[in-house]
């Protein structure tokens, strides 16, 4: 097995992935950059995008995050985002009809995770 | 000596209330559990932005930092942020978030400063009453109680910083109840501008030397700071919500109690005053039965 990294990705209401990654890859504020193993310390501000998560050389994750916070350290990567949503485990319908309900700010962010899809 | 018929409708009604009170903590109880769970899982993320933030402003130049990091220097007015419940019954969790305003606002009125406050949830504003007549900033209901939404918090964190960016107040600080465990709450005072840094909660000194910003530090705490305001508002809209919860289940329950004994006491009473009237009438059929 690879050597890992330790993806954790934190929204206010709940820390919402916590798992073990070969690579992934974050929307920073200057461009996307990857995150291996043993990556040198660096915060770095996000943008809205997709953060990916490799293993075994494939993206198995797909979460959207609608900018935020990147903590990485050589043993792993946090990541605060206000708002997220786990692209692989819902569907565009459901956000839809998930941004119906919520307010502007959210309902915009939801509909382009939907197009994100 | 009371008569029979009012003390059975005493008895009847205390326990009608009784039901109600052990209902309402029932209530209190299943929905603190999914209070406490909630502002238990909100806890790494403010602890996380806590920890960052005061890395951050370890390094910040205390000269050209943001004023929402350092302050104003010269304090007019200042807002403070009450949180308390939208709902009574609850013992003390309202009073002493209405004690702690009202002592607060007299020290700085003192002090020569001009006060406003944001009034989160109805009850300690109703118990203040027109001391905040000319003082009300704005008002918020309804947030807590059930599930808390994130975008509520950064709704007043918003109305704060446009108002603290225009000149509205100087500094922030909020009271509100903060969750220790199911039976005690912590009433606690915070400052919010100037931001509380604790020195303790920065990354040990060695690994954060080491960081790579992207991009520059001042940079990063600019878009924070204002993050960290909404999330110190949330984290604290969960301890209180949770903690009221904690507080009017504990207050249900005494009353319970209370109820329980008063019961006990008025069926002594009931019984007596019963035997009382039995023993009235056979002295009365025995002297009649004598008299012959």
């Amino acid at each position: 097995m690879a050597e890992t990294t330790q993806l954790e990705l934190v929204t206010p209401a709940r820390v919402m992935v916590s798992k073990a990654a070969e690579m992934v890859v974050i929307p920073g504020t200057e461009g996307l950059f990857g995150v291996l193993p043993r990556h040198s310390a660096l915060l770095a501000s996000l943008q809205r995008g997709v953060v990916e998560v490799y293993e075994a050389g494939k993206v198995i994750d797909r979460i959207m995050i609608d900018g935020g916070l990147a903590d990485v350290t050589p043993e792993g990567v946090t990541i605060l985002a206000e708002r997220a949503v786990d692209l692989s485990v819902t569907s565009s319908q459901e956000l839809k009809e998930r941004a119906q309900n919520a307010g502007e700010a959210e309902a915009e962010f939801l509909n382009l995770a939907a197009e994100a899809l | 000596m009371p008569n029979l018929k009012d003390l059975k409708t005493r008895i009847n009604s205390v326990s009608s209330t009784q039901k109600i009170t052990s209902a309402m903590k029932m209530v209190a109880a299943a929905k603190l559990r999914r209070a406490q769970e909630a502002a238990e899982s909100g806890r790494p993320y403010a602890a996380r932005m806590r920890s960052v933030i005061a890395s951050l402003a370890a390094k910040a130049d205390k000269n050209s930092a943001s004023p929402l990091l350092v302050g104003r220097e010269n304090v007019k007015t200042h807002l403070l942020v009450m949180m308390s419940a939208d709902k009574g019954l609850c013992g003390g969790f309202n009073g002493s978030i209405a004690r702690l305003a009202r002592q607060e606002i007299s020290r700085l009125e003192s002090e020569g400063k001009k006060v406003q406050v944001y009034v989160v949830g109805r009850k300690a504003a109703d118990s203040l009453g027109s001391e905040l007549a000319d003082k009300t900033f704005a008002r918020i209901e309804g947030v807590q109680g059930g599930v808390i939404d994130y975008a509520n918090a950064a709704d007043i964190a918003d109305k704060i910083i446009s108002g603290f960016e225009d000149g509205s107040f100087d500094s922030v600080s909020m009271v509100y109840n903060q969750f220790v465990n199911a039976i005690s709450q912590k009433v606690t005072h915070t400052s919010l501008i100037p931001a509380e840094v604790d020195a303790s909660d920065a990354d040990s000194g060695e690994a954060g030397s080491f960081y790579d910003y992207e991009p520059e530090e001042a940079e990063i705490l600019g878009a924070l700071l204002p993050r960290n305001l909404s999330t110190q508002i949330f984290s604290a809209l969960l301890e209180s919500s949770a903690a009221e919860l904690a507080a009017r289940m504990t207050a249900m329950d005494n009353a319970t109690r209370n109820a329980g004994d008063m019961i006990d006491r008025l069926t002594l009473v009931y019984n007596r005053t019963r035997q009382a009237n039995i023993t009235k009438e056979l002295i009365e059929i025995i002297s009649g039965a004598e008299a012959l």
